[in-house]
C-alpha cells in the first residue's frame, strides 16, 4: 500500500449530457462553456464551501487546441466566476485525461498540499477533430518497430479483434446490449443524479429580418442511445478501419461532446464545512501496452489499481469500462474474467458516447452516484488509451 | 444590339425531367425556381425538396456539383406564384395530361411577366391544343421545348412553335438553349411526339415487329441493333427496359390516339409481349424485370414464345458481324439485303422500315431532312441519322429496293414512297443532303443551316454526311501536319494545335508538334489554342502519355532510355507554361494523366461541362511525371498564401493518389484541376470559338507569362501526416504495399521532398522528384505488371 498523508473525498460530481458529434445538440456549444456549466453545477452542490479555498482545477482534454486550447482549465475557472486565485491546468492522456485529472487532483490532497481541488474533463469532437487541426507525427513512427504509433484507434481495435478472436457477431451483440442498457437506464431515470442540464443557445442569421435569431433550449439527456438498434441493422454496417475487418461504426464508441467536473476535498474540509462525501478516491494506475493493441490496456492497469487499493478484482461492485470498441472491451472482460453484470450496467460509450478527454470525469460521476443509489462499495472507471495505455481509477462509497 | 437575358427560369413540375432541367440550369449558373404541388402532409415544399434530394443520387449525375442542389429555389403553387413574375423563361414539365396542364396554365397565367417566354416540355401533346385558352399575347410567347432524358447529357432539344408563336421568341430561346444550356436545337412541327420520339418509337415498334417476324430473341436483336449499328449500346429491348415499359406504353398510346389515319397506324398497336409485361407489372429496370431480368449476376431474357425468362447472352451470327464490318456502306446494305441469313434480312427490314417511314412522314413532321437526322443523332444517340444512312448506302439503289419491298407487300404498310424520292433535286444530289442544304418537301427545295447569330459561335457546325459543311479536321490553313498533330489557323491571329493520335495520346510526335506550335505562335500569333477536331463529337482531349510508343525504347534501352523522354515531356510543358503568348487548352471529354498535365500547363483552360479530368497514373503503377504533381505543389502554395500548406495539399494529394477523375468541369474546378478563372462551356460546338476569344482577350489585355518563382513546400511535415493515413490504409488492408509506395511517393513530391516545412524549392526541383520517382517505379516489377495488364486487358491490375 502506497503512502499518503490523508484521504481525498469527492463531495460533488456532475457532468453535462453527452451530445453526438459532429452534428449533435452541442455542435455549436464550446467545450469550455460545457466545462463552465459542469464546474458551476458542481460548486452549487456544496453551497457551504468557500470557493476561495479551491487550490487548482485540473481538467483533462484529448485535443487541447482550437476551442479547447489556450489552457481551457484556467479560462473555465475564470468564466465560472471562481476567484482568480484559483489555478487551472489542462492535462492530456487522451481518453484517460479525465480520470487522470481526478487522480492528480486527489494526489494534491493526499500529499497534503491542497485541501480543495476541482477535477474534470471537457471535449468537443464537433469543434476539434480527432487528431486535432494539425496532426503531425514524428517520422520515427514509421519505422517498422514503431508503426503502431501511427495507427488509428479503429485499426488497433481490429488488431485486438484478430488477436483475441473477437468475432463480428460478439461485437454487434455487445453493442446492442450497450444501447439496450442505456435506454433502460434513461427510462428508469438512472442518469438524473449525475446530469447537469445545459441551456443551448443557437445563433442563427435570419436573412429576411437581418437579425440574429437566438434559439434557446435546455437539454438534459444523452443523445446517443438508440432504442431502435437491432442486430440486423448492426450487421449491415461495413467495417471502417480494415477492408476485411469486423469493427464498424455500430460497434465502436460514438464521437461526442461533453464535460464533467468533480470537487475533491480533504477530511479537514469535510469536517470544517460539514460536508457529506459521496466517495473516497482510492487508487489509480496507468500502464503501457504495445500501441498497435492499445485496446487491451485496461488489462494491465486494472490489477495494478486494485493492488494499490488493497482490494481484489471481485470486490469491485460497479465497473465503468469505456467501450472505445466492443472488440477491446470484450477482450479485456474475457482476459480478466470481469463479471459482465457489473460492467457498464447503464450502457457504455457505444450507446452513450465518448467525448475523449471528458469521459473519465463523466464516468467518475456516473460511478459515485451509482454506488450511492445502489448502496455498493467499490466502483472503478477504466479505459484504454491511444498509443497503447490503460488507466483505471477506483472509488469507494462513504 | 439587343440583349436577351434570362435572369431566372421557373420550372413547373419537379418530376424526373423538371428537376433535372432545373439542375442543368444551375449547372449553367442560371438561377432557377422549381415548383410543384404543395405537399398534403409535412413541409409544404416537401415534394420539391424530395425531388432535389433525389438529384444527388441520380446517375448519371444531373448536377455538375452535387452541392449546387441547394441553389435550386423551392416553391409550390399555393404560396409562391408571385415568384413567376421575376422569371424570364417558364418551362412546364408536369405529367402528360392535357387537362392537368390546362388547369395549371389557368393558375399561373396571371403571374407570367409581360415579356417572359412560356414553354411546355411535353414529349408529344399538341402545343397548339395546349395554348387553347391563352390570350393572343401569351399565345405569341408560348411554344414547346422538348428536352431528352437525361437532359444534361442528351444534346437534343426540340423547339416546337404553334402558328401563333412569335419568331423572335423562338430565336431568343434557341440562343439561350444553344449557348447557355449547350443544347442542339431542332425545330419540329406540332405533330404527335414531334420528330425524335415519333421516328424513334416507330423504329422500336418496327424492330419488335420484324424481330417477331424473323423469330429473333431480344438479346440477339439488341446485339444487332446496338453498337454494331452505331447506336446506343443497349440496343432496342434493353433501351425499352431502361426507359420503362409503362412510359413506352404511354408514348405508343399517344400515337394510337392521335394518329389514326397514319398509313403506319397498324404498327402503333402495342405489341402483345409489351402489353403483357406492362399488365404483369414488369416495367423494365425500375421494377427489376422487363424484357430482361437480373437473377443474381446473370441477366436472363424473356422468351417470347413461352413467356419465361431464360439464359440470355445471344449474339449476332459471325456472318452478319462480318457484313457489318464492311466499310463501304453501299456494299454493306446490299449484302444485308441479299443474304439469306435471317439476322441480315432482319437488319435490312428494319432499315427499310425506317427509310419508308421517314420518307412518307418527312413533310408532315419536319421542315427538312436534316432535322430528322439531327433529332435521331442527338436524341437517340445514333452516330448517323436515318437519311444519312440511306444516302451513304446509295440513294437511288436503296430507294428502288424499298419501293420493290413495298410493292411486294414486305413493308409495314402499302403507302408508296413520295415522289420527291425519285425525282428532282434529291435524285440530282443523290440524296437529301447536299452542299446547298437539306431537302424540304414543304418548300420543294434544299434548305441551308440556320443563320441565327448564335451559330456564329460555332466555328464548325455538326457535320452531316453529304452536305459538305466545313470539317474542323481539314478546314483552315495548315502550317504543319504529320501523323501526330496539325498546326493550323483560320486566317486570323490565333494559332491552333490539334492532336491527331488515337485517343490523342501524347508521344514524341505530339511533344515535337507542341514545340513547333509554341515557336510559331510566339513568332506570328496572338496566342495558341489546343483543340481537337472531334471535341464536339465526344473525342478525348487526351487520354495521357503514349505508353505503347515508349515500349520499344524500354525494351531496347531499359529505364535509362525512357528518362530523356520524360525529361523532354516535362520541358515541353514547362516551355508552354512560360510561353510569351497565351496558350489556351480547349478541353472536352477525357483529359487523363499526361493529357491532364498538358492542360494544367496552359495559361488558361476552356473546358466543356462534360470534361473528365484526372491524374490517373497510379492505375498503371506510376506517378504523374509530366509536371502534374509539380503543379499540385505550386497550386497548393499559391492557394495557401502563407497559411498552413497541408490544408491545401490534402486535395491536391488525394486526387492523384486515388486516380480521381472529375465527372464534370464544375467538379474539376472543385478538385483544383480547373482554376477559378478558367471558363466552362456548355455547347461543345462553341468550344473553339470561346477558346480563341479567351486567347485573344488575354493577348489584348497585355498577357505576360508568370514570373518564375521559388515555391514554398511543406516538406516532411506534410509527408508525415499523409503517411499516417497511408499506414492505416495499408495495415487495414485497403491498399497494397505497392499502393502505399505510390502514395508515399506522391506525398513526397507534392511536399517538395524530405525537407523542412517552409523550404523554398524551384519547379525544376519538383520535376526532378517526379521524374526520379517515375524511373524508380518503372523498374519495379509490380508497376511493370500493372502496365502490361493495362495494355493487354485495358483494365487496371490490383497488386
Amino acid at each position: 500500500m502506497s503512502k499518503q498523508l490523508q484521504d481525498a473525498y469527492i463531495v460533488a460530481a456532475t457532468r453535462t449530457p453527452i451530445g453526438k458529434a459532429p452534428r449533435g445538440m452541442f455542435r455549436n456549444v464550446r467545450p469550455d462553456d460545457l466545462l463552465v456549466r459542469a464546474i458551476q453545477s458542481a460548486m452549487a452542490q456544496v453551497p457551504g464551501l468557500d470557493p476561495k479555498l479551491v487550490e487548482d482545477a485540473i481538467i483533462g482534454c484529448s485535443f487541447p487546441e482550437g476551442e479547447s486550447g489556450l489552457n481551457m482549465a484556467r479560462n473555465a475557472v475564470l468564466l465560472a466566476g471562481l476567484p482568480n486565485t484559483v489555478g487551472g491546468v489542462t492535462v492530456n492522456r487522451f481518453c484517460a485525461s479525465g480520470i487522470t485529472a481526478v487522480a492528480m487532483a486527489a494526489d494534491r490532497i493526499r500529499v497534503g498540499q491542497a485541501d480543495v481541488m476541482i477535477a474534470g474533463g471537457a471535449e468537443s469532437m464537433s469543434m476539434v477533430p480527432m487528431g486535432g487541426f494539425h496532426p503531425s507525427i514524428n517520422m520515427g513512427a514509421f519505422r517498422d518497430e514503431n508503426v503502431g504509433m501511427a495507427y488509428g484507434m479503429g485499426l488497433t481495435a481490429e488488431k485486438v479483434a484478430t488477436q483475441w478472436k473477437v468475432t463480428r457477431e460478439m461485437q454487434d451483440e455487445f453493442a446492442l446490449a450497450s444501447h439496450q442498457k442505456a435506454i433502460a437506464g434513461q427510462q428508469a431515470g438512472e442518469f438524473k443524479d449525475e446530469t447537469t442540464p445545459v441551456e443551448v443557445v443557437e445563433r442563427v442569421p435570419n436573412l429576411a429580418s437581418g437579425e440574429v435569431e437566438l434559439r434557446t433550449r435546455t437539454v438534459d439527456r444523452d443523445e446517443g442511445a438508440r432504442a431502435d438498434s437491432n442486430l440486423a441493422a448492426l450487421a449491415r454496417l461495413k467495417p471502417v478501419f480494415a477492408a476485411k475487418g469486423s469493427v464498424t461504426a455500430g460497434n465502436s464508441s460514438q464521437t461526442s461532446d461533453g464535460a464533467g467536473a468533480l470537487i475533491l476535498v480533504s477530511e479537514k474540509i469535510l469536517k470544517q464545512f460539514n460536508l457529506m462525501p459521496l466517495a473516497r478516491f482510492v487508487s489509480f494506475a496507468a500502464r503501457g501496452v504495445p500501441p498497435e493493441i492499445m485496446g487491451i490496456g485496461p488489462k494491465e492497469a486494472i490489477p495494478v489499481a486494485c493492488k494499490a487499493a488493497g482490494i481484489t478484482q471481485d470486490q469491485l461492485d460497479w465497473i465503468e469500462l469505456n467501450e472505445a470498441f466492443a472488440a477491446q472491451a470484450l477482450a479485456v472482460i474475457g482476459d480478466l474474467g470481469l463479471d459482465p453484470a457489473k460492467v457498464n450496467p447503464l450502457g457504455g460509450a457505444i450507446a452513450l458516447g465518448h467525448p475523449l478527454g471528458a469521459t473519465g470525469a463523466i464516468r467518475a460521476a456516473t460511478t459515485v452516484h451509482a454506488l450511492r443509489r445502489r448502496k455498493l462499495k467499490y466502483g472503478m472507471v477504466t479505459m484504454c488509451v491511444g498509443t497503447g495505455m490503460g488507466a483505471a481509477g477506483i472509488f469507494e462509497r462513504m | 444590339m439587343s440583349n436577351f437575358i434570362v435572369r431566372k427560369v421557373a420550372v413547373l413540375g419537379a418530376g424526373v425531367m423538371g428537376a433535372q432541367i432545373a439542375a442543368h440550369c444551375v449547372n449553367a449558373k442560371v438561377p432557377v425556381v422549381l415548383f410543384d404541388l404543395p405537399a398534403k402532409e409535412g413541409a409544404k415544399n416537401g415534394i420539391v425538396q424530395k425531388a432535389i434530394e433525389g438529384l444527388r443520387k441520380l446517375s448519371p449525375a444531373p448536377l455538375g456539383n452535387k452541392d449546387d442542389a441547394a441553389c435550386i429555389e423551392v416553391a409550390n403553387y399555393d404560396d409562391h406564384l408571385e415568384l413567376l413574375k421575376g422569371c424570364d423563361l417558364i418551362i412546364e414539365a408536369i405529367a402528360e395530361r392535357m387537362d392537368w396542364k390546362h388547369d395549371l396554365y389557368k393558375k399561373v397565367a396571371p403571374y407570367i411577366a409581360p415579356n417572359a417566354i412560356f414553354a411546355s416540355n411535353t414529349s408529344g401533346l399538341s402545343i397548339t391544343a395546349l395554348s387553347d385558352g391563352f390570350d393572343a399575347d401569351l399565345k405569341a410567347r408560348f411554344c414547346g421545348v422538348h428536352f431528352f432524358n437525361p437532359p444534361r447529357y442528351m444534346h437534343l432539344v426540340e423547339l416546337i412553335p404553334t402558328a401563333a408563336t412569335r419568331q423572335e421568341i423562338l430565336d431568343q430561346l434557341e440562343g439561350f438553349l444553344v449557348t447557355t444550356l449547350g443544347k442542339g436545337v431542332v425545330r419540329a412541327k406540332d405533330t404527335p411526339n414531334f420528330i425524335a420520339n415519333r421516328v424513334g418509337v416507330f423504329s422500336m415498334l418496327a424492330t419488335m415487329h420484324e424481330a417477331a417476324k424473323f423469330g429473333l430473341s431480344c438479346d440477339v436483336v439488341d446485339d444487332l441493333t446496338g453498337a454494331k449499328l452505331g447506336r446506343a449500346k443497349s440496343g432496342t429491348f434493353r433501351t425499352a427496359d431502361v426507359v420503362g415499359l409503362d412510359t413506352l406504353g404511354h408514348v405508343i398510346k399517344t400515337m394510337q390516339d392521335t394518329l389514326p389515319d397514319d398509313p403506319f397506324a397498324a404498327v402503333y398497336k402495342t405489341p402483345e409481349v409489351l402489353a403483357g409485361l406492362i399488365a404483369a407489372g414488369a416495367l423494365g429496370q425500375k421494377s427489376g424485370a422487363g424484357f430482361y431480368k437480373k437473377v443474381g449476376r446473370e441477366v436472363q431474357r424473356l422468351d417470347f414464345a413461352s413467356g419465361q425468362y431464360v439464359a440470355g447472352g445471344g449474339k449476332a451470327d459471325d456472318l452478319v458481324v462480318r457484313i457489318l464490318k464492311e466499310k463501304d456502306p453501299a456494299k454493306r446494305m446490299k449484302a444485308l439485303r441479299e443474304s439469306t441469313n435471317p439476322q441480315a434480312q432482319f437488319l435490312w427490314a428494319i432499315f427499310r422500315d425506317a427509310f419508308h417511314y421517314i420518307a412518307v412522314h418527312l413533310e408532315a413532321i419536319a421542315d427538312n431532312a436534316r432535322d430528322i437526322d439531327f433529332a435521331m443523332r442527338w436524341g437517340f444517340g445514333q452516330k448517323l441519322g436515318p437519311f444519312e444512312t440511306w444516302q451513304a448506302a446509295g440513294w437511288q439503289q436503296v430507294a428502288t429496293w424499298v419501293k420493290e419491298d413495298i410493292e411486294a407487300g414486305k413493308a409495314l404498310c402499302a403507302a408508296p414512297l413520295p415522289a420527291w424520292v425519285f425525282d428532282g433535286p434529291v435524285v440530282a444530289n443523290a440524296g437529301v443532303h447536299a452542299a446547298d442544304g437539306s431537302w424540304s418537301p414543304t418548300r420543294k427545295a434544299n434548305v441551308g443551316r440556320s443563320d441565327l447569330p448564335v451559330y456564329r459561335r460555332q466555328a464548325f457546325r455538326a457535320t452531316l454526311l453529304g452536305d459538305g459543311i466545313a470539317d474542323g479536321a481539314k478546314a483552315g490553313t495548315s502550317f504543319f501536319e504529320d501523323d501526330s498533330v496539325r498546326i493550323w489557323h483560320q486566317g486570323d491571329d490565333v494559332l491552333i494545335l490539334s492532336l491527331k493520335t488515337k485517343m490523342r495520346v501524347i508521344g514524341p510526335g505530339v511533344i515535337a508538334g507542341l514545340d513547333k506550335a509554341l515557336t510559331e505562335a510566339e513568332r506570328s500569333y496572338k496566342g495558341l489554342v489546343i483543340w481537337n477536331a472531334d471535341a464536339a463529337e465526344g473525342g478525348a482531349f487526351s487520354a495521357g502519355a503514349d505508353l505503347q510508343a515508349m515500349l520499344p525504347l524500354f525494351m531496347s534501352g531499359g529505364v535509362k532510355a525512357i528518362e530523356p523522354e520524360v525529361a523532354r515531356l516535362q520541358q515541353a510543358f514547362q516551355r508552354m507554361k512560360y510561353t510569351n503568348v497565351p496558350v489556351v487548352a480547349a478541353v472536352a471529354g477525357l483529359a487523363l494523366g499526361g493529357g491532364c498535365e498538358l492542360m494544367l500547363h496552359a495559361a488558361r483552360r476552356v473546358a466543356l461541362i462534360e470534361s473528365y479530368i484526372g491524374l490517373v497514373e497510379v492505375g498503371v503503377g506510376l506517378i504523374p511525371a509530366g509536371g502534374g504533381l509539380k503543379e499540385a505543389a505550386v497550386r497548393s502554395a499559391a492557394q495557401a498564401q502563407g497559411n498552413d500548406l497541408l490544408q491545401f495539399l490534402k486535395n491536391n494529394f488525394m486526387n492523384p493518389a486515388t486516380a480521381a477523375v472529375s465527372k464534370s468541369a464544375l467538379e474539376a474546378r472543385q478538385m483544383g484541376y480547373l482554376k477559378a478563372d478558367d471558363v466552362v462551356v456548355f455547347n461543345p460546338y462553341e468550344l473553339l470559338y470561346v477558346a480563341k476569344v479567351e486567347a485573344r482577350a488575354m493577348a489584348d489585355a497585355g498577357y505576360r507569362p508568370p514570373l518564375r518563382k521559388l515555391v514554398p513546400v511543406a516538406g516532411r511535415y506534410a509527408i508525415g501526416t499523409i503517411m499516417m493515413q497511408l499506414v492505416n490504409m495499408r495495415d487495414g488492408g485497403f491498399i497494397s504495399a505497392h499502393d502505399f509506395k505510390l502514395g508515399q511517393m506522391i506525398a513526397t513530391v507534392v511536399a517538395g521532398g524530405d525537407v523542412d516545412n517552409g523550404s523554398l524549392v524551384s519547379e525544376q526541383w519538383l520535376l526532378d522528384l517526379e521524374r526520379r520517382g517515375f524511373m524508380e517505379l518503372l523498374n519495379h516489377p509490380k508497376t511493370q505488371e500493372r502496365i502490361m495488364g493495362m495494355m493487354q486487358t485495358g483494365k487496371p491490375v490490383r497488386n
